[in-house]
């Protein structure tokens, strides 16, 4: 579980084919237009070979002074036209296929990565989801829209071309079949790099859209440190990278349109000196010949994109795999079997022992950490930066799994709820002040889209952030993000503060959600946030002694461990790090009486 | 650029920055525009006179293979019927001849010609291709870089208004439109020289048949036109929902914790499941109507062979057409139907590139830039570094002053802190200063030079400039704190660090100063960066230190750090400090309270808390309840 996942790498044959196997219970449902659209192609193929023949057939008829051709001309039209609706059926059923497995994949994957956890995430970045969301799947799909069907096309119209081509002179065919496989393998591979170096090019170009806009976020130091001329120097060289792959791409491309062709002269030769002997000699007719040439054609037609098929076979094998590492991951945290509902909730609190160990790493990030908290009570936490806050108050709301029989709420252990019913009762405010680019109602009723405008004033107004919303252009309607109102970092940390507020949950925690909100206002909200929670259970992380000390219990946490708890004022009187802490904050201060306070603690 | 541009007439109050709004969609054919692009093109005009050249010749080569398999192997050596008058080019006779000159039987000679002829084609035909290729690359790779120098060097009043990622959608999405607008242009070339070649030699045996078969050319062009402009749509609305999918999960994961907590989960799913199936329609739609399109046009070509039998034989009969000519005929039909097909494929592109150019040049001809000095002031290798502000007043938006009639000097080796509520100025006054914004004539001097006589980039090496975002350029810690200047060496670099106190996290790294440091800088804390960007500053050692203090969320310990260090780099030089901590404060010269873009007050910290005014208040407001 949570492991890192592969990066990208060159599969072997067999795996390609094994992973692409997997892809086989999402074709399932499908299979029926599948199959059908694959016979399909066999029918359209047949139809479209009558038009060699009745051609063959219509000019040896005039080679023998017969001048209808009535009969040609009907056979053809009556071919093109049931051609005409199979192959357009085939094609559309396969690709159709297609639709609906990228359609299902994304679904899947949507639904899939909503479960996983903080491991996941800490070890694959969105980036490289997104990547699997958006290549990956869509290369599955542009393998039924192109892989399959010229896959299919190709090996359609080498059976008929050759059957019909023996049918005709079985010498003629088999004096044709020595060029053939140096046409095969110089396309294979031929196009098999024109894939690589496409994908090059691709990559070259992200980069330019990377380096421009990493250069222009931070245009104003460029220019204040004048690093123009170096930045576009520097740009130049991946303007250049891009260049040359481009240039690769076309070079692979304008040969392949060159050799090929002259590689399928030695065919051409063939059916002109050894056809032609033939035809000088009455075992085969001009017709014959022609019909030769027209077979060639649809033999190595095909051919050219033989290796692009093959490059896409195997990258969407890649994708497949890269899918299915995501699908194979069971979720992080799921409820327990026994999970229920508990009654009502006086938001007691009781942690108790509890140690925790991030999968893969030797430290542990909280050791025995024990504390109660009564409900109406306001517990404060506080601590450097990776001390193990946060940490814990994950495990609260299961955002990490506790162990058993650490976390109790009112009593029962928080992995006998079920974690819709937990989340319910804790409100977390995490420390990333994280809001949706949807209207600013919306994202204050985040949990429950019915609330009234009363309630959500109300939140407002305690997070002190209805001034904010009264200045927007559509106050409660105004959209957040870039293509709205951009808010400050205090506003945002305002407006999460508003949705856990809105929520009244038996147990709230703010994990540091005033670090960019000026003094005068915390203060103001905290006394708000005493007065609208009174009689509930509240837990804060702050940097700031003036946060903790409204709390009615305050432990400061070291490298996981509880180093100091009790009151502001018992604190303070211990003289220990939050009594240091204190006075820094107060007047500023060496560090080294910081270090050797929580040292001597310890 | 160049030393001389000076101050656009316009101000940015006046422009109109949506240009840099729309996004790729289709403009009209503009000649003008084309012409301009081409400029690009012009210092390799001479790869381009070559590859003209090499494409009639090869397309010449290629359309003599069929004629060799129709009139001189069938007609001739076959059927021993050859018409006078066929358009053969010799190639009859060339075959008698060269059969008597090597003695040899005339298939073979024929087989000789055709590997020939291929050969030929095919080399000068790769010949012409690259040749066209390298004109282009070249071409748009220098419009890119002249595109990136030109938003690069735009002044901040620019960078204000028009977002990052507009600009970076010009240098790619944009440019890229240029390359396909370029290579659509050369496979219609290679289509359209063949295909008046196949029209010339069919209409030399046969007008009537030749004509008749042109009559399908309009009901290609037709059923192509309403194709493209069925698929239009759907293809626009298919793009458009797949996009705003990405962007619904890509939100989701970014917001998961949020959504977990809030257990969103099913909600969240059922909104994308929507936007999904309304994707699936669009593309299902478009799947059926480019399945029938493509094989329409296969047909047509089908048709078109039967049509040449039936005419054929009856031309045959009467003796007015060879059979190796009906032949002929069968083999020109793909080059007479293909570039009108090429040619619809095209017209998107084309539509879309021409409003890509258009964008493109609206960028480049943006002239908004700073007033510099036409003769600039050379400044002396070491300043003083007094600043002195004389009557400074400036505004963003007309009628709107941010600053108003500031006086005020700076003393060579003094640091002065600047404390004010938020839109009070602060910060504008620091950019005034590295003259990121145009003022007015001496308003604002250095050492007793007025600012404006000074080259924006001679002035901005005087001025270590610390901004609050810390930007990382690509290259190792190494790189980014010498900045690529020669004189800084290694030592230098280490000894900065170490005053800053950076040094003991560098060193911790595993490759040290050699560390390459992430684009985004994800592997820095925020105290970190700030430490780097304070050795920066002094390993280039400015005379004259400008820096807005870092409000990140930094433990207290950090913060000490940072703070000792500040004292550090203040040392010696002029200093002015946008202040957010008490202790900045407190160890500064003088103390500048900044109010609605004026001095509300000056002095020592002690003394202006004696005074009892505004930043009394401030200082009750801010640091009091740190008192405890």
């Amino acid at each position: 579980m949570g492991e890192r996942l592969q990066e990208d790498e060159d599969l072997g044959e067999v795996s390609t084919i094994k992973s692409l196997l997997r892809l086989r219970q999402f074709v399932k449902p499908y299979r029926f237009r599948f199959f059908s659209g694959i016979g399909m192609f066999g029918v359209a193929r047949l139809l479209e070979a009558m038009v060699p023949v009745l051609t063959a057939s219509a000019i040896n008829k005039m080679t023998m002074d017969i001048f209808d051709v009535r009969e040609e001309l009907l056979g053809i039209a009556l071919a093109v036209l049931l051609r005409y609706v199979a192959i357009s059926l085939a094609r559309f059923s396969v690709r159709r296929v297609g639709l609906h497995v990228a359609f299902d994949l994304r679904n899947k994957l949507y639904e899939h990565l909503q479960f996983q956890g903080s491991d996941f995430f800490s070890k694959n970045s969105i980036g490289d989801m997104m990547t699997r969301a958006v290549a990956d799947i869509s290369l599955i799909q542009r393998l039924f829209s192109a892989g399959s069907i010229l896959l299919i096309i190709l090996v359609y119209a080498s059976a008929t071309g050759f059957g019909f081509m023996l049918y005709y002179s079985p010498s003629l065919t088999l004096l044709l079949l020595p060029p053939l496989p140096f046409i095969f393998i110089y396309a294979f591979y031929a196009a098999r790099s024109l894939g690589k170096t496409s994908t090059q090019v691709q990559e070259r170009l992200s980069d330019i859209g990377t380096h421009t806009q990493e250069n222009l976020s931070g245009i104003r130091t460029i220019q204040a440190l004048v690093q123009e001329e170096n930045e576009i120097s520097s740009f130049s060289k991946t303007n250049q990278r891009y260049a040359n792959a481009f240039q690769k791409q076309a070079q692979i491309n304008s040969s392949m349109a060159a050799w090929m062709p002259s590689m399928a002269a030695a065919c051409s030769i063939v059916i002109i000196g050894y056809g032609g002997h033939q035809v000088q000699n009455g075992e085969i007719m001009i017709g014959d010949l022609v019909a030769f040439f027209m077979f060639l054609n649809m033999v190595i037609q095909p051919f050219r994109v033989a290796g692009f098929i093959i490059n896409l076979f195997q990258r969407a094998a890649i994708g497949s795999d890269r899918l299915f590492e995501v699908f194979d991951l069971p979720p992080e945290i799921i409820d327990q079997h026994q999970a229920g509902t508990v009654g009502e909730t006086k938001g007691h609190l009781q942690i108790s022992a509890l140690t925790f160990r991030y999968p893969g790493e030797e430290r542990y990030a909280i050791k025995d950490v024990s504390v109660e908290v009564q409900p109406g009570n306001i517990l404060a936490i506080m601590g450097r930066v990776g001390s193990g806050k946060s940490t814990i108050l994950k495990q609260v709301v299961r955002l990490l799994d506790p162990e058993p029989e650490r976390i109790f709420l009112d009593g029962v252990d928080v992995r006998n709820f079920s974690l819709s019913e937990l989340r319910r009762l804790v409100a977390l405010v995490p420390q990333d002040p994280f809001l949706f680019a949807e209207p600013l109602k919306d994202n204050l009723t985040y949990d429950d889209p019915e609330r009234t405008l009363n309630l959500i004033w109300d939140a407002a107004r305690s997070a002190d952030l209805s001034n904010t919303i009264e200045s927007f252009p559509d106050r409660l309607d105004t959209l957040i993000g870039e293509r709205g109102v951009t808010l400050s970092g205090g506003q945002k940390q305002r407006a999460t503060l508003a949705r856990g507020l809105i929520r009244k949950a038996p147990v709230l925690i703010l994990d540091d959600c005033f670090s960019a909100v000026d003094t005068e206002t915390e203060e103001h909200i905290l006394s708000e946030l005493k007065r609208v929670r009174a009689g509930q259970t509240t837990i804060l992380v702050s940097h700031r002694v003036s946060t903790a000390r409204h709390a009615d219990k305050i432990i400061v946490l070291d490298e996981g461990m509880v180093i100091e708890k009790g009151s502001h004022e018992e604190l303070l009187l211990e003289g220990g790090y939050y009594a240091e802490l204190e006075r820094v904050q107060r007047e500023g201060g060496q560090d080294g009486d910081l270090k050797n306070k929580r040292a001597g603690v310890r | 650029m160049t030393a001389s541009i000076s101050s656009n007439s316009r101000t940015a109050a006046e422009r109109d920055y949506s240009v840099f709004e729309a996004d790729i969609s289709g403009a009209a054919l503009n000649l003008t525009l084309l012409r301009r692009l081409l400029g690009w093109l012009r210092p390799y005009r001479r790869l381009i006179a070559i590859s003209s050249i090499l494409v009639l010749v090869a397309s010449a080569l290629q359309i003599l293979l069929p004629i060799i398999i129709s009139l001189v192997v069938i007609d001739h050596i076959l059927r021993g019927n050859s018409s006078s008058n066929s358009p053969d080019f010799g190639l009859v006779e060339l075959n008698v001849s060269l059969s008597e000159f090597f003695g040899l039987p005339p298939l073979i000679i024929a087989c000789g010609m055709y590997v020939v002829f291929q050969l030929g084609s095919a080399s000068i035909g790769h010949a012409h291709r690259m040749t066209l290729v390298q004109a282009v690359i070249n071409g748009l790779r220098d419009l890119r870089l002249d595109l990136f120098s030109h938003m690069e060097t735009r002044p901040s009043s620019f960078f204000d208004r028009v977002a990052v990622g507009r600009v970076m959608t010009r240098v790619t999405n944009d440019v890229e439109a240029l390359y396909e607008l370029l290579r659509g242009l050369g496979t219609l070339v290679g289509e359209f020289v063949p295909f008046f070649v196949a029209l010339f030699v069919m209409s030399m045996i046969n007008v009537e048949l030749t004509l008749l078969l042109l009559l399908a050319l309009p009901l290609i062009a037709l059923v192509t036109f309403l194709f493209r402009r069925r698929t239009r749509v759907l293809f626009r609305q298919a793009r458009q929902t797949l996009s705003a999918m990405n962007q619904n999960l890509q939100e989701n994961l970014a917001g998961l914790q949020v959504v977990q907590i809030s257990d969103r989960q099913q909600h969240n799913l059922d909104r994308y499941n929507r936007i999904n199936k309304e994707n699936r329609g669009y593309e299902v739609r478009l799947g059926r109507i480019e399945t029938l399109y493509g094989a329409f046009n296969e047909s047509i070509a089908h048709i078109g062979i039967g049509l040449i039998l039936y005419y054929g034989a009856t031309q045959v009969m009467d003796v007015s057409m060879t059979v190796g000519e009906v032949v002929l005929f069968t083999q020109f039909i793909g080059m007479l139907f293909n570039p009108i097909v090429v040619l619809g494929e095209q017209t998107n592109i084309l539509f879309r590139a021409m409003a890509s150019g258009e964008r493109i040049f609206q960028a480049l001809d943006w002239d908004e830039a700073n007033h510099e000095p036409q003769n600039p002031v050379q400044l002396p290798s070491r300043l003083q570094g007094k600043i002195e502000f004389k009557n400074l007043e400036f505004s963003y938006l007309p009628g709107e002053k941010v600053i108003k009639d500031m006086t005020l000097s700076v003393n060579p080796g003094e640091t002065l802190a600047i404390v004010g509520p938020t839109g009070s100025g602060k910060s504008t006054l620091m950019k005034l200063l590295g003259r990121f914004y145009d003022i007015s004539d001496n308003t604002i001097f250095l050492d007793g030079i007025d600012l404006n006589e000074i080259h924006s980039k001679e002035l901005r090496k005087r001025i270590g400039t610390v901004l609050q975002d810390f930007h990382i350029f690509s290259g190792t810690i190494f790189d980014n704190i010498s900045l690529g200047d020669q004189n800084i060496s290694l030592g230098k670099v280490i000894e900065a660090s170490k005053t800053v106190n950076a040094h003991s996290f560098i060193d911790a790294l595993p490759l040290g100063y050699d560390t390459v440091l992430s684009e985004r800088g994800q592997n820095l804390s925020q105290g970190q960066r700030q430490l780097l960007a304070f050795a920066r500053v002094l390993a280039a050692d400015p005379e004259i230190l400008v820096l807005d203090e870092a409000t990140a969320n930094i433990d207290t310990e950090t913060e000490l750090l940072i703070q000792d260090a500040l004292e550090k780099i203040t040392k010696g030089r002029t200093s002015i400090v946008i202040a957010h901590r008490l202790q900045t404060i407190q160890e500064a010269d003088r103390v500048l309270v900044f109010n609605n873009g004026i001095i509300e007050e000056l002095g020592s910290h002690e003394e202006l808390l004696q005074a009892n005014g505004l930043y009394a208040t401030l200082h009750k407001l801010q640091f009091q309840e740190e008192r405890g």
